[in-house]
């Protein structure tokens, strides 16, 4: 085969080393952005994704107070201009409901993973980096955790705290939720501290947290970041899961899940609204999961791009 | 084998101890407290006292934890083991022994469902990879796979039980919340007609899952030598796949099966709460949105339980199933 193309171009060495020249340097993180950019679908999640967060965010802040102001003499009332979904069954503007929701639930998934990376990692370096009897009594804690039901957990953390509002439901999910963040983490250090570049950092006397900040956590950064994207789309289901079994959000606040959990009140008079939450609840849970797949294709390094 | 059960035993004793002392200390401290409910103006702080003691609630954290541990393994002949509801002053053993039936049933049939579906889906979409059948199956996968269970279970509500009815003119309808029964209430044909829904709901997830994961599994197999062997050799294409492939492609499956054990006692809690189906996952949902202490903490060790007893027998199931692991 090799033979055949040297022969068909008729070059043998030395024009092979011009062509190693004519390739432009690029950085990672500019292979990572061509990475990226080549997953067609990640970068339709990435541009969808946008899209929710930016009308999630001006919706509500134009109509101001409108996503909970009801009034009895629009009940039910069908789409107009102000209101191209209608009104709900107690006289609310659904469409900026919803996009209020929204705005509700990225926070939530946001904030939620927020938390669970701190503890994940926080955790995770430490056992893995301090190894011994830290490491397996914090293995031990996390092989707890996993062994109750997360669901379980987390319901019983909400009802610890009595009230529920989006302070208590991001707390819940993260006190819960860090256990796989940990172990990922953990595992990377353990392979990263035995590396050549770490002893060399040691040899020179570079002190723990040194090491551990700027030398082991950056190459366990590819890993966590796919886990973020997959960790937003676990959030924000595990939060509509909450609101519907009655556990969620209570109102006046609303979000996707607490919608769609009055589903009982709009299944046979009025199906289509049990249909807006939930599409837009699958439309980010879709997009986060995507961006996690093209985010882990993008931050390998051994992926080659050609050309 | 039996030095390596009885090894993992051991080595799930702490993991117990640490769910039945976490389980413990997230009730105790939470605010709400169980004798919340008889505090009125009218009853006497002396009184609140004696009902305290009743419940032992005036003792220090750990010897509640004590007693109630040591009691807790007391269950097969004692029916105070696990104390008594705070809410129905049933003995907490009897309420869930009550539900365990209705759960097994539901979880059940559900698993059996999914066994028959996604086996021959999963070897089709492998032996006929990339055909319109792979795609349509893979299609369905996906969706299946990235849609929550409530959100399943909401909408197999509405079509089954709503939708389909007003189509046919109410001639065919599931019933929903428990209203309608066919027949007289709790004979065979009417348990199936209310589990129709719920099991629906439950199987189309896990079908979507156990379909891809044998897919993937199964295409591994295939490329496998000695497929091609047997295949060189002449064997008709159905014993093939049956017997040199199939039996191979099941081993990760069977993991996957033991894994599901928990929750296949303790119950899909969104699905039965959606379909208001009488099963362990509602009764764990109301104790813990009424503070119902003994429940909670049986609910949990018994979840805690099986979610050990799951792995080990999942990984018992690979030593039976390959005869290359040896323990």
């Amino acid at each position: 085969m090799e033979s055949a193309d040297i022969r068909a171009t008729g070059r043998l060495t030395a024009p092979e080393i011009d062509e190693v020249d004519l390739v432009p340097v690029r950085t990672y993180w500019q292979l990572v952005r061509i990475r990226f950019l080549r997953h067609r679908l990640a970068v339709i999640a990435l541009v969808t994704l946008a899209i929710l967060i930016v009308m999630s965010i001006i919706v509500p802040v134009i109509s101001g107070e409108t996503w909970k102001k009801s009034s009895l003499a629009l009940i039910d009332a069908g789409p107009s201009l102000a209101a191209p979904l209608g009104y709900n069954d107690i006289g609310q503007n659904l469409f900026v409901r919803l996009m209020k929701a929204t705005q509700t639930t990225l926070i939530i998934g946001f904030a939620a993973v927020f938390i669970i990376g701190l503890l994940g990692i926080l955790v995770g370096s430490i056992a893995g980096y301090v190894g011994g009897w830290v490491d397996n009594l914090l293995m031990r804690l996390v092989d707890v955790i996993l062994s109750l039901p997360f669901l379980f957990l987390i319901l019983l953390i909400v009802a610890f705290f009595g009230f529920r509002d989006i302070r208590v439901i991001i707390i819940a999910l993260g006190i819960v939720g860090w256990t796989t963040a940990a172990r990922l983490v953990r595992a990377e250090f353990l392979t990263l501290r035995e590396t050549d570049y770490a002893q060399a950092a040691r040899a020179l006397g570079v002190g723990h947290r040194r090491l551990i900040l700027r030398h082991l956590l950056p190459g366990a950064l590819a890993p966590l970041v796919v886990a973020a994207a997959l960790g937003v789309a676990d959030s924000v289901i595990t939060e509509s899961a909450l609101s519907v079994l009655g556990f969620g959000i209570a109102p006046p606040d609303v979000s996707l899940g607490q919608m769609l959990g009055n589903f009982r009140e709009s299944l046979y008079s009025n199906p289509e609204r049990i249909f807006y939450p939930g599409i837009l609840l699958v439309t980010i849970v879709l997009c986060a999961s995507f961006l996690g797949d093209g985010l882990r294709d993008a931050l390998d390094p051994r992926q080659k791009v050609e050309g | 084998m039996i030095t390596y059960i009885i090894r993992r035993l051991i080595q799930s004793i702490p993991i117990m101890l640490g769910i039945s002392f976490l389980i413990f200390m997230i009730v105790q401290l939470a605010p709400g407290d169980p004798i919340d409910r008889f505090r009125n103006p009218n009853i006497r702080p002396e009184q609140l006292d004696q009902l305290m003691r009743l419940y032992g609630l005036d003792k220090p954290l750990f010897e509640q934890y004590f007693s109630w541990l040591s009691a807790f393994f007391q269950f097969p002949w004692n029916d105070r083991a696990w104390g008594y509801s705070l809410i129905t002053n049933q003995p907490v053993r009897d309420s869930i022994f009550e539900r365990v039936p209705a759960t097994v049933l539901l979880m059940g049939s559900s698993l059996v469902v999914t066994m028959i579906v996604s086996i021959p889906i999963g070897i089709i979409a492998a032996v006929k990879q990339y055909s319109w059948a792979d795609k349509i199956i893979s299609g369905f996968a996906t969706i299946g796979y990235a849609m929550p269970s409530f959100l399943l279970g909401i909408y197999v509500l509405f079509f089954g039980g709503v939708w389909l009815g007003q189509l046919t003119g109410g001639a065919v309808s599931f019933p929903l919340f428990g209203r309608q029964s066919i027949g007289s209430e709790g004979d065979v044909l009417d348990i199936a007609w209310h589990l129709v829904l719920p099991v629906t709901s439950l199987a189309i997830q896990s079908i979507a899952g156990y379909s891809r994961y044998l897919r993937a599994s199964m295409l591994d197999v295939l490329r496998q030598d000695y497929v091609r062997t047997a295949k060189a050799k002449g064997l008709p294409a159905s014993r093939v796949i049956g017997k040199h492939a199939l039996r191979n492609a099941m081993i990760p499956f069977i993991t996957l099966v033991g894994l599901s054990l928990p929750s296949l006692v303790a119950g899909a809690v969104i699905t039965e709460s959606i379909f208001s189906y009488p099963g362990l996952g509602s009764l764990t949902i109301n104790a813990i949105s009424q503070n119902d202490y003994p429940v909670i903490y049986a609910t949990g060790m018994l979840t805690g339980f099986f979610v050990i007893l799951g792995n080990l027998v999942a990984d018992i199931l690979y030593g039976v199933v390959d005869p290359r692991i040896k323990y």
